[in-house]
């Protein structure tokens, strides 16, 4: 019997669950805990009983939770029933079940559980179908067979079903080619991305208030250390700290990096990538191959300086928020990046093939939009010192902003590029967040063509293919007007043609081809 | 396909959509003129010389007397049997084009001023959050038409529109 037959009745999750409630509030009274051995006198003994009020009340809500939910899938979808006082029934038919996600806290690990997360084309955030938690080894065959249901959805009693009720008959990622997996040596991309920074932030923040729940500020004493370092003068205490809080962030962010995507791998089975990572929670994300409309080969500055980049996949049935499981690199050398994505597209074309520019008028903004601020701000500073008085060492700092502006635009010209090539519309731009996007044409599903009035004075336009999948659309960034016409004309054949009128009619100075 | 230009959309949207963005803009353009010069005089939030308010509302007037117009002007539409066209803006115009294969909901709504004037408006929506194509100020009848049209070649396509 299939497991989808076996789950024709209401049932609930794995019972193992009743345990992940109390263990994980008894970790968070853990802080508490150690401040009581720790401190001795504690900051406050009168607050005991509450503190296990709050750990009895989240116990009694995790077993009424595990008691009211249940779930089924039967006639060809998948129902979630849940909720004590607001009963709440959600119901997806099979075949528009889009991506299964399993992922796994340390505590559910160690349980052996794993939750379900069933990805719907549906944007909506109730509408998230969780299944928290069952067994790793029944999540894993429930994954298997929503997926292989979900593209021909026509016939569930299909043979390639009966059969996977085997352990060993199933597919598991496990045994699949691995495309990518983690090299540890790649951690020294994580302090030169801006979401290295933000982890290290959050986990400076963290620190500093377990700190303060500990009472360990008052211990160290920071009184004690601003007088221990009065006698420095500031050109010591300013660099050193400067120095102290590089290695700390840095050392944040490459924990942060392992901690993410330790264990990371990309596997490519049974008609769908597969996507491992996480040291102490565990993700396993599955797209499916007809999902995949294109990749995002992502190159900020400080990685492109460090000779890296990382690649996310453009999914249709993912939105925004389930941006993270689209990733499919992780910081790394550009040649592997190179590499992952061109297996992904399944040819080399769209991520190697030489750009087409967009012409020296694309330029010309490029440098207005770039020097005119930097130019404002010297102008300000100007005025601001020999009208208002202001010190003068402001204007040669304003002027800093001119050379950096003119790296930016020489940079970001540099970076301006299309091409259609093997059926994919390639992208390039930006500079400090360089992005080159390839996606399949067959994923267009509408064109904007977006002209502010000095775009249109310079004759060009920002074309953007939209599509179901990653930002919602491509954009070809300030390119000549009618080559984005001929570029939407030949990506998607039949569509714009019909709204066109030939340039031959008008005045030839709005003609004239820009490839370099 | 060389040698090539977009053109405008063919249809233009109701003559009476000018009254109905006339109006909005009177509404508008009088509310700020009159919060400005209660803070300027009444309260004295801020100093308000005559000529400031003057030239406020000289740019008001221009505002009101040009808007409607060049709106009318500037957004059109257009539907054939395979695709959607829409324009609209004048500062940042933004054509858009959904063909009718990928068309998942079309939308009519009618809002309490349009209603004033008989207007409606048609949202056509695809699976991307970011190509929803709307055009407003149809005459209401033609709304409705548009909207039987839309939906019936819409329907006439197969696919999930993803």
């Amino acid at each position: 019997m299939s497991e989808l037959a076996h789950d024709e009745q209401w049932q609930r999750l794995d019972a193992r669950m009743l345990l992940v409630h109390p263990i994980r509030e008894v970790l968070r009274f853990l802080p508490f805990v150690i401040g009581l051995l720790f401190a001795g006198t504690a900051t406050g003994n009168g607050d005991l009983p509450w503190q296990l009020l709050g750990v009895g009340v989240p116990v009694t809500l995790g077993v009424l939770r595990y008691v009211t939910t249940s779930f089924r899938i039967a006639e060809g979808r998948i129902e979630l029933r849940r909720g004590l006082l607001n009963r709440h029934l959600l119901s997806t038919p099979l075949d528009r079940v889009r991506t299964v996600d399993l992922t796994s806290s340390a505590i559910h690990r160690v349980l052996g559980l794993a939750t379900v997360r069933v990805g719907t084309a549906s944007a909506s955030q109730e509408d998230r179908l969780d299944l928290d938690a069952l067994q790793v080894g029944r999540a894993r065959r429930l994954r298997e067979e929503l997926l292989h249901v979900a593209p021909s959805a026509d016939d569930p009693t299909d043979d390639q079903i009966g059969d996977s009720t085997d352990d060993r008959d199933v597919v598991t990622p496990d045994r699949a080619e691995v495309v990518l997996a983690l090299d540890p040596a790649w951690v020294r991309f994580a302090p030169l991305t801006s979401s290295g920074l933000v982890i290290a932030a959050g986990v400076l923040g963290a620190t500093s208030q377990l700190m303060n729940t500990l009472g360990l500020w008052d211990r160290i004493g920071t009184g004690e250390i601003v007088r221990g370092t009065s006698g420095l003068s500031w050109w010591t205490v300013v660099p050193v700290g400067i120095v102290a809080l590089v290695v700390l962030v840095s050392l944040l962010s490459v924990g942060g990096y392992l901690v993410a995507n330790w264990g990371f791998a990309l596997r490519h089975v049974g008609g769908a990538w597969h996507l491992t990572r996480g040291l102490l929670t565990t993700r396993e994300t599955s797209l499916d191959d007809e999902r995949v409309a294109g990749v995002s080969v992502c190159e900020p500055l400080g990685l492109r300086a460090a000779g890296g980049g990382r690649v996310a996949a453009i999914v249709t049935g993912l939105d925004r928020r389930q941006q993270g499981s689209a990733v499919l690199v992780p910081p790394a050398p550009r040649e592997v990046v190179l590499r992952v994505a061109r297996d992904v597209l399944g040819s080399a074309g769209p991520v190697d093939a030489p750009l087409t520019g967009h012409g020296p008028r694309a330029r010309r903004r490029r440098f207005t939009r770039a020097l005119a601020p930097a130019a404002a701000v010297l102008l300000a500073a100007l005025l601001l010192v020999t009208v208002a008085g202001a010190p003068t060492w402001l204007v040669p700092v304003a002027a800093l902003g001119l050379p950096v502006g003119l790296l930016l635009a020489i940079d970001r010209t540099r970076g301006l590029g299309h091409a259609l090539v093997d059926g994919h519309l390639v992208s390039r731009s930006g500079s400090l967040d360089r992005h080159r996007h390839a996606l399949d044409t067959g994923h267009v599903i509408g064109w904007t063509f977006r002209s502010t009035w000095p775009q249109r004075r310079a004759g060009l336009t920002t074309l953007a293919a939209t599509t179901a999948g990653g930002k919602q659309k491509v954009s070809v960034l300030d390119v000549p007007a009618d080559e984005a016409t001929r570029l939407a004309a030949d990506a998607v054949p039949g569509l714009v043609e019909q709204f066109t009128v030939c340039l031959a009619d008008r005045t030839p100075a709005t003609r004239g081809s820009r490839r370099r | 396909m060389e040698g090539a230009a977009l053109r405008e959309p063919a249809q233009r949207v109701s003559p009476r959509a000018r009254l109905m963005w006339l109006l909005g803009a009177v509404v508008q353009g009088a509310w700020l003129l009159v919060l400005v010069a209660l803070g300027g005089w009444l309260w004295h939030w801020f100093p308000l010389p005559w000529w400031v308010f003057a030239a406020l509302a000289a740019v008001v007037a221009a505002y009101v007397v040009v808007m409607p117009t060049w709106r009318y002007r500037t957004h059109r539409w257009e539907v054939t049997d395979t695709a959607v066209y829409t324009q609209t803006g004048w500062w940042s115009r933004e054509r858009r084009i959904a063909p009718m294969s990928r068309i998942q909901t079309v939308d009519h709504a009618e809002g309490a001023v349009a209603r004033l004037f008989g207007l409606a408006s048609v949202t056509v929506t695809t699976a991307s959050s970011a190509g929803a194509l709307e055009i407003s100020g149809l005459d209401r009848d033609r709304a409705r038409r548009l909207v039987d049209e839309l939906t019936l070649k819409a329907d006439a396509v197969a696919g999930d529109a993803t």
